[in-house]
């Protein structure tokens, strides 16, 4: 079988073997959908790049307990979310460096006034980005990462039926921030 | 009663539209967005809603741009985990060389390489599709003539050993190069046009890869 056409589980159970060209294949089909999420989550692509490493080093040593009972993204994805919130509860508030916090709106203008100087893709695209990150993530999860509710629901480790709520609010908030900005779309 | 409960139908509906739109939508719920979507003169307009969520979405996250040198880093972060790498058992002499290439400094290693490949190419012909370490140069019975290739440009700081582990893994080989730009030729096993370009695509993602020109492209059908 050519490598391009491999199964993610195939490969896993490759990993599992030892086999180092397998696990290198793996990152490069999914380091940068894991870095992405791990990014949006903690804020920080510095920590992004050491907490994604650690993924693939978990998936290195995990490899023979995958039991294949989920896809291998979401397995994945909820391994960076286990040790995202694992560092952001060692470190607290302590990381965000001045890079960091440069990145962190400092709401000098309302969102309205923001709104005005950009088009309505920009907006939502802003307005998408300053989500609560509970709701962002179930927004990443969704429809980045193409998980549907019950794979979201074991990534975040949380019931279906709050997923379904956190993807509510966040759509409504969403509508919202729209409205607000001048773009009614006829929900909430 | 949940929040979920209290939803309405307009909200129950706009709460799985992303899930509509990623394709992990089945059963009831399927039928139920389906049955909304064909009935409901508002739903038309509330999947265009959704769907510009999700472009606006792809685009905040595609906007995060990963280290070029990750897989590198990683690379190394694994050999500290499980030691180095043991060396296959026959290991050919291509091999043994080619190993020691990639030990040299970046900057010997490409014009150890360039040399190395020419010696390569030439050999190659009396032994037909020698094996090196992880990857294969194409031998005298590929009919390089006719095989599908792409045109390749590595970059300067790119690890030979990345490259050399990556083309292993895809059944790529080098066909020629490296030119006196640092072009290499690459064979690429495709047997159709969309296999090529996945190939080829997958070539230009990688975070070595400067410059990927296309070639002979496999003709669907022929």
């Amino acid at each position: 079988m050519n490598a391009a056409t491999e199964t993610d589980r195939a490969l896993v159970d490759r990993v599992a073997k030892g086999d180092r060209a397998a696990v290198r294949l793996l990152f490069m089909r999914h380091h940068a959908r894991i870095y992405r999420f791990v990014a949006r989550q903690m804020g920080s692509e510095m920590m992004a790049d050491d907490i994604a490493n650690e993924v693939f080093l978990e998936l290195w040593k995990k490899a023979p307990s995958f039991e294949g009972r989920s896809e291998v993204s979401t397995w994945l994805l909820g391994i960076a979310r286990f040790k995202g919130l694992s560092m952001l509860r060692k470190k607290k508030e302590d990381w965000i460096d001045d890079d960091d916090a440069a990145q962190v709106p400092d709401g000098a203008d309302t969102p309205e006034v923001v709104t005005m100087k950009e088009d309505k893709a920009a907006a939502l695209r802003r307005m998408i980005d300053a989500l609560p990150e509970e709701h962002r993530a179930v927004i990443d999860l969704a429809y980045y990462h193409g998980q549907s509710v019950t794979e979201i629901g074991e990534v975040l480790d949380i019931p279906v039926a709050t997923v379904k709520t956190r993807m509510f609010y966040a759509r409504k908030k969403l509508g919202e921030a729209l409205k607000a900005a001048g773009y009614d779309r006829g929900w909430p | 009663m949940s929040a979920a409960e209290k939803m309405s139908r307009r909200d129950e509906m706009e709460t799985l539209l992303p899930f509509y739109l990623n394709g992990s939508l089945e059963g009831a719920e399927l039928e139920a967005v389906e049955e909304w979507l064909a009935t409901d003169p508002a739903a038309m307009n509330a999947l265009g809603e959704a769907e510009a969520e999700f472009s606006g979405t792809a685009a905040a996250n595609e906007a995060i741009r990963p280290p070029a040198d990750a897989l590198s880093r990683f690379a190394r972060a694994l050999d500290a985990e499980a030691g180095p790498a043991p060396a296959p058992a026959g290991q050919s002499w291509l091999a043994k060389v080619f190993g020691r290439v990639t030990a040299m400094p970046a900057g010997i290693a490409w014009a150890a390489a360039a040399a190395l490949l020419a010696l390569v190419i030439v050999q190659s012909f009396e032994q037909p599709g020698g094996k090196g370490n992880d990857f294969e140069v194409a031998g005298a019975q590929d009919d390089l003539a006719k095989l599908p290739f792409a045109l390749v440009k590595f970059k300067p700081d790119a690890k030979m050993a990345d490259i050399a582990a990556f083309l292993g893994q895809n059944g790529l080989k080098i066909a020629g190069g490296p030119t006196a730009d640092g072009v290499f030729r690459l064979t690429i096993p495709a047997s159709s046009a969309a296999d090529y370009d996945k190939l080829v695509g997958l070539i230009a993602a990688q975070p070595f890869a400067d410059t990927v020109i296309q070639g002979r492209k496999p003709v669907d059908g022929g």
